[in-house]
């Protein structure tokens, strides 16, 4: 079963289009990376998932149901501001949370919270660091005992340890529960670790789709001389030349020229090269 | 979810509540002080009666009166105000502040619905509200009745002043302007614009249905020779129109009346009439019967009722609004 498709999905804001043609579909138990450059559609793409913006075309459905202004009971979501009621504590934000729900767990969200080193069940949400509102926020998806978790950048906020407790959090629900999970975020290290299926959105489109390392095999790393750049074939991504030495990334490379040498890229630079790509289409002027 | 309601909407409740006992207490104190000013000055029983029947020393109703209009007019203007204060305070920033701020986002993406969402926040900001108002227009009532037709009472029940803060009409004002305020705060999604479109927009509105009321209460009519003395003007009823008719019952338009009236008041040789005289003209020049329409004192609870019908009815309408656009927000 999918947990999440997306088919010709695509929202416009005024004469602007933030998500368009997007279709694409979240096997169930798969950790998703959804990445992409600022403005890309990622958060867009996220809060339609979640009932909270209606496409303007096509159609996304989870779990087999179709998102109609309403989040479906198995799906929980982590806004990027992480909208809490700051003027509560912890615990009020806790139980008002669970009281908003039908199928609730107050001892999942304690759990969670006793993992995630640090939060003070009495402080007002408020008063709270950014990372510890996260934290909170985050096991509060958790108190709906999700199947489906959308996190919109679970981690900008995070100190490297707190990212590495919430990750963890986050991958044993995985483990425990079977849940899948979409996240957005520009940490492509930590990513990672943890997923395993990459989306790279550009300019509201889908560029690439699939298990991240069937994705990371499809391409190659070409470094070689600069005069020589026609030996290549392929489908050229993206390109940083040197003086002497050209740093090509391709897709469904052909056999490597004499004189090149070849590597399979690391997701870092997978994503560095098409976020590269996607910022020379749209300023051609500052192309090299 | 009410719990959630409450507790995000606590102080504001604090604050209401204070206000109401504030009141009470400013009210319960004015009141007495007034009642010692009345007795003290010999004034008691001008407070039943009106002031030419009543025995008083010379000057001390008009020293009275000095002294205390304006504090009743205050008491009287707080009522009359009130609906407004609840609107701009209460009803623009209940959903205006949260997709203002993006909390709404936390409750749209649990499972409960957005109607009962808001229809929960809407009965924890309203219901309160509206108890401090119907206590603090008791209050100000039962002062203003200690004061009798030494006070602004003596005016009846239909000048603006009197008739905005009797019976269920403040209570109409304000779901009007709470309404009002929710709407536009779900429209514009800012809550310093939705509290002053709010505000300017219930104004204008409480001001253009004012005189609607009088028209959808069915009134009673006088008909009467010219020469009798009526008291419609004296009983606090609310004269709508007043006109001549003709022997055939037919009305006689204003301009001819008025010229009619000019004839009589000197005799065929040219000197004024006397006051018989100018009476038994008026019949034989045309004018033969006299007519009012009126709503007595006694019916100015159906007013009361149509103007709470009004607001309350477009109330109604805006809270609807408020729930369509709230359901297609996002």
């Amino acid at each position: 079963m999918t947990a999440m498709t997306a088919t010709a999905v695509g929202k416009r804001y005024r004469t602007r289009w933030a998500v368009r043609d997007c279709s694409f579909a979240v096997p169930e138990g798969k950790v998703v990376a959804l990445v992409g450059p600022n403005g890309a559609g990622k958060s867009t793409l996220l809060r339609m998932a979640a009932g909270l913006v209606r496409p303007t075309t096509g159609e996304l459905r989870t779990f087999g149901t179709p998102v109609d202004g309403r989040i479906h009971p198995d799906v929980s979501f982590l806004a990027q501001n992480r909208s809490l009621y700051r003027d509560l504590t912890v615990r009020e934000l806790t139980r008002a949370v669970g009281a908003m729900n039908d199928r609730w767990s107050t001892d999942r969200v304690e759990e969670v919270l006793g993992l995630l080193a640090g939060v003070d069940h009495d402080a007002k949400v408020g008063t709270l660091s950014a990372g510890a509102r996260t934290q909170v926020a985050i096991a509060l998806a958790l108190g709906r005992l999700p199947r489906l978790l959308l996190l919109d950048e679970p981690l900008s906020d995070l100190d490297p340890l707190a990212r590495d407790e919430t990750l963890r959090v986050i991958m044993t629900d995985v483990a425990d529960h079977g849940t899948t999970v979409v996240m957005s975020s520009h940490l492509l290290s930590d990513l990672r670790e943890v997923c395993d299926h990459i989306l790279l959105i550009d300019d509201g489109r889908v560029q690439v789709d699939g298990d991240i390392e069937e994705v990371l095999a499809e391409h190659r790393v070409l470094v070689g001389p600069v005069a020589d750049e026609s030996a290549v074939a392929g489908t050229l991504i993206s390109a940083t030349r040197t003086e002497r030495q050209s740093t090509l990334l391709l897709r469904k490379a052909e056999p490597t020229p004499a004189g090149w040498a070849d590597t399979e890229p690391d997701l870092e630079s997978l994503v560095m090269g098409y976020l590269r790509a996607s910022r020379d289409r749209r300023s051609p002027a500052r192309r090299r | 979810m009410m719990w959630v309601s409450w507790r995000r909407q606590r102080a504001q409740l604090i604050t209401l509540l204070g206000m109401l006992v504030v009141g009470a207490g400013v009210i319960a104190l004015l009141r007495s002080t007034m009642i010692d000013a009345i007795t003290s000055s010999q004034l008691a029983r001008c407070v039943t009666q009106a002031l030419q029947d009543c025995t008083a020393p010379d000057g001390a109703a008009k020293a009275f009166q000095e002294a205390w209009t304006t504090r009743l007019n205050i008491g009287q203007a707080v009522i009359l105000g009130l609906p407004a204060l609840i609107g701009v305070f209460i009803g623009a920033p209940l959903f205006a502040r949260e997709l203002e701020q993006g909390t709404h986002v936390l409750a749209f993406t649990q499972s409960v619905r957005r109607t009962r969402w808001m229809v929960s926040k809407l009965v924890v900001a309203l219901v309160p509200s509206l108890i401090v108002l119907i206590g603090l227009q008791y209050l100000v009532s039962w002062w203003l009745s200690a004061a009798g037709t030494l006070g602004p009472r003596k005016n009846g029940s239909f000048t603006a002043l009197n008739f905005g803060i009797e019976h269920v009409s403040p209570v109409g004002y304000a779901l009007f302007a709470f309404a009002l305020g929710a709407f536009l705060g779900v429209v514009s999604r800012r809550t310093l614009a939705a509290m002053t479109a709010g505000l300017g927009a219930f104004v204008v509105a409480r001001f253009a249905l004012s005189g609607l009321v009088d028209r959808l209460v069915p009134a009673q009519r006088l008909e009467v020779s010219p020469a009798t003395n009526v008291n419609v003007y004296h009983d606090g009823s609310l004269v709508l129109e007043t006109g001549y008719l003709d022997a055939a019952g037919q009305l006689v338009s204003k301009e001819k009346a008025g010229a009619l009236l000019q004839a009589c008041k000197s005799t065929s040789e040219g000197t004024p009439n006397s006051q018989e005289g100018f009476l038994a003209c008026l019949p034989q020049s045309g004018l033969s019967k006299w007519y009012a329409s009126f709503i007595p004192k006694s019916q100015a609870w159906q007013l009361h009722l149509v103007d709470l019908a009004i607001f309350g009815g477009l109330a109604l309408l805006l809270l609807a609004g408020t729930a369509w656009v709230l359901r297609r927000q996002s």
